[in-house]
């Protein structure tokens, strides 16, 4: 902004849009913050920022409106962030007002307080208009005026603010560099302190009224000045306002009185609060007692509470999750003030989050469980087919062959077409195992240093759907501390569950037994390794190693692969895969992998 | 030219060249005629003959799989048996392709006398189609040339009911029914009461039950 500029007060008075400008949806981006990762509320510094806002405004009211532009930078994060408030005269809040000013910046677009935009051709206009939070990029795109303003905003995010359930201007924050996007949470924690500010504000400006009036009459000039000072005059200034909750309390669990906002809180009426029947000690959950009892030895010994969090019984027994802080009106005396600010909306918008996240990790693991099965299963099957079609064209050539010997048409033509053709699908299907040994050789195994039982807990999370599905319970030997492996996690995990997959199926056919997986770990003869899985399913029978055989499989819906492709995944590491019988009953399969160098060491 | 007399055809989908060319000499070498197409959309564009006719149709097809062209042909109303043949079958593919009237399901490579029994099978179940097809053709066309109320005193005939019955239904006279009956058999071609029966119970089946 240039300073002529900003000595106009004005960025313009321009009342249409000149032509060529940038279309308004061209510049909002509001969707995108639904899109973006949205990062966890921090409600404690949320609180924090409320607590400075209530005691801007006990302290020195006039700077609320400032005190709310800082906290909205410190919580989101932003370069710059401030108010709009439309106005006639330029200093009054005015639904009618033809332009906005800026009663309030901070950061980098601090020397530009006192500015502003219009009405009808601008962004804060805008939101006005559609009543939500709007994103911007680049907003100068389409408000020409804005161009000399620097430095520029790449983004701005505004929410209306509202004045006696009026939308009078907007709270906003800006980036000027890429080094962080808004997000959802940033339009929430707006929207809250915003609200929050409006009460404030209001509560402000009613105060000022009250001011007026009273000096106006002499006789109560004197009491205003008493009021205006000291620990009473903020408290009932607080009372009156109804942004917070507040009682006054007594050492004997008394509440002595409470404002309108507290008894909402816990839906009591002012009847019930008159007739002595409010005790503080009674609306406490018994486990919040020890914590209250604290508390008032805190009163007692420093003369105020530093604030903490606790809940209240509402009057139908529900609770509400509270911040509160007090303090004595005199040290060492019986009676003190308490503040409560209702936490429920900060603690839902975090269960929220948190089941927003653990919806994300169940697709994540689903997701790599699903992966992990299939890979090993369609890379199977998708060998077989390509190698079944000249597989296919040999075998019919050849069958053909046969039957036109068997019956002496001997067409030397046709024959030697057949025999071509048998040829040249025996090459083509040495091709294609070419191309996938090439195709396994291109992917090296990622190898790192893992600890073997973390596998182990990785894969049996993975397979927890088919063990719980099956009812089969696990029982781990894991030996503490192992040596770490070299090896590809993947890998890794593709051969434990491969294994653990099989013991859960050979367990399934019968009823009556006991299903229990046993996953053991320990270290072997030469320091290796080594890992056993046991099931107390069929057993193997008398030829045990056949079950390595690719393609030989004892299951109806089996491709015969999987242990197969296990144990050169195994033996890819160094290590051996082998299997034998159970006691009392069942399969052992068990493998071994070297110790990485560095374990040595 | 219909019936027994016109040469058999074996149909062959498969996007494989080598193994279209394989199946056509491998059954070519038992006398069929053989035609071999890449693609679903090549062997609709054929014109198919009016002879016994099946068809060799790989699961796995580029663009559609045979399973799905099995029911498209249903839907366009083409009764051409089907052999399938796949790279690599699972029970409940073949289950679907059997419920859908196919002949044989078949996994790649497969031995050539299966394939050849089941092409066998198939014409012979098309044979039979075709005559039966025909057949009824004839019955509708003898049935539809029968009078309003011929064909209702058929109706009644063939549900068991005495002409005295019918007579009393129909509010005329014994005599009147019995002209009526006999013109129906005379005109229907059928040597007997049972005949005539057998021929209304095969239309009944083609249309669903009614007449």
């Amino acid at each position: 902004m240039t300073d002529s500029v900003t000595e106009k007060n004005d960025l313009a008075l321009q009342e249409s849009i000149p032509e060529g400008m940038a279309p308004l949806e061209s510049i909002i981006y509001t969707e995108e913050l639904n899109r973006r990762t949205w990062r966890a509320p921090d409600y404690e510094k949320e609180n924090r920022a409320l607590v400075k806002l209530v005691s801007a405004l006990a302290d020195s009211p006039a700077t609320v409106l400032q005190t709310l532009a800082e906290t909205i930078m410190d919580i989101t994060q932003c370069d710059s962030a401030g108010l709009s408030l439309l106005t006639k005269d330029g200093k009054t809040p005015d639904v009618c007002g033809k332009r906005f000013y800026w009663p309030a910046i901070t950061g980098m677009w601090k020397s530009h307080v006192g500015g502003g935009t219009p009405r009808n051709f601008g962004p804060c206009g805008d939101v006005l208009d559609r009543n939500c939070t709007l994103l911007f990029k680049h907003f100068e795109r389409r408000y020409p005026y804005l161009m000399p303003v620097s430095p520029s905003a790449v983004e701005c995010l505004l929410v209306p603010f509202y004045l006696g359930g009026k939308a009078v201007g907007t709270i906003w924050g800006m980036m000027h560099s890429d080094r962080r996007k808004f997000d959802a949470e940033d339009d929430r924690v707006m929207a809250s302190l915003g609200k929050f500010a409006s009460t404030a504000y209001q509560a402000l400006m009613h105060i000022e009224d009250l001011k007026f009036q009273v000096s106006e009459r002499e006789k109560a000039e004197a009491e205003v000045r008493k009021l205006a000072s000291g620990l009473e005059a903020k408290v009932r200034r607080l009372v009156d306002a109804n942004i917070i909750g507040i009682f006054i309390w007594n050492f004997d669990g008394r509440i002595v009185e409470a404002n309108e906002a507290f008894l909402h809180m816990v839906e009591y009426e002012n009847e019930e609060l008159v007739s002595g029947g409010m005790r503080w000690t009674d609306l406490t959950p018994p486990e919040w007692r020890d914590r209250d009892a604290h508390a008032a030895a805190e009163a007692k010994e420093n003369g105020a509470v530093q604030h903490y969090e606790k809940e209240f019984f509402r009057k139908d027994g529900t609770r509400v999750p509270v911040m509160i802080g007090a303090a004595l009106f005199q040290d060492g005396g019986n009676e003190g003030v308490a503040f409560v600010i209702d936490l429920s909306e900060q603690k839902r918008a975090v269960q929220d989050w948190k089941e927003a996240q653990q919806a994300l990790q169940v697709t994540q693991m689903e997701l790599a469980r699903v992966s992990r099965l299939t890979t090993m299963g369609e890379m199977a099957a998708s060998i077989a087919h390509e190698v079944n079609q000249p597989l296919t064209a040999v075998t019919n050539n050849g069958n053909a062959c046969l039957r036109l010997l068997a019956n002496h048409n001997l067409e030397p033509d046709v024959l030697h077409r057949a025999l071509e053709e048998i040829v040249a699908d025996g090459t083509r299907a040495s091709a294609i195992i070419t191309r996938i040994r090439a195709f396994l050789k291109k992917k090296p195994a990622e190898k790192n240093a893992l600890d073997m039982n973390e596998v182990i807990h990785e894969t049996l999370a993975l397979a927890g759907r088919e063990l719980s599905g099956n009812r089969v319970k696990v029982e781990l030997r894991l030996v503490p501390a192992l040596p770490l492996v070299l090896a590809d996690r993947i890998q890794l995990q593709q051969v434990l569950l491969n294994l653990i997959i099989n013991a859960i199926e050979a367990m399934t056919g019968d009823d009556d037994q006991a299903r229990v997986l046993h996953v053991e770990s320990g270290t072997g003869e030469s320091g290796e390794v080594l890992v056993a899985v046991r099931d107390m399913g069929t057993g193997l029978g008398s030829e045990p190693d056949r079950i390595f055989i690719p393609f030989y499989t004892t299951k109806t819906n089996g491709m015969g692969m999987g242990l197969s492709i296990s144990r050169s995944l195994v033996e890819g590491h160094g290590g051996r895969l082998w299997a034998g019988p159970n006691s009392p009953r069942g399969s052992v399969f068990s493998f071994t992998l070297p110790v990485a160098a560095e374990s040595f060491s | 030219m219909t019936g027994a007399t016109s040469p058999p055809f074996v149909f062959v989908v498969d996007d494989d060249s080598s193994v279209r060319s394989s199946l056509k000499l491998l059954i070519g070498t038992v006398g069929l005629e053989v035609e071999s197409f890449e693609s679903t959309e090549e062997f609709l564009r054929r014109n198919l003959p009016d002879s016994p006719s099946c068809l060799v149709l790989d699961v796995r097809l580029r663009g559609i799989s045979g399973l799905d062209f099995q029911r498209e042909l249903a839907a366009r109303n083409i009764r051409i048996p089907i052999i399938f043949i796949t790279g690599h079958g699972d029970i409940p593919m073949s289950v679907r392709a059997m419920k859908g009237g196919a002949v044989e399901f078949l996994t790649k490579p497969f031995r050539d006398q299966d394939l050849l029994d089941a092409i066998r099978i198939a014409l012979e179940r098309d044979r039979i189609n075709r005559h039966e097809e025909k057949e009824l053709k004839e019955i509708q066309q003898r049935f539809d040339s029968l009078s309003l109320r011929e064909r209702e005193v058929t109706s009644m005939v063939v549900s068991g009911m005495l002409n005295k019955q019918i007579a009393d239904a129909l509010g005329t006279t014994e005599n009147t029914v019995k002209v009526h009956r006999s013109r129906a058999t005379e005109k229907m071609h059928a040597q007997s009461l049972a005949d005539l029966v057998r021929m209304i119970e095969k239309l009944k089946d083609r249309r669903g039950q009614s007449l």
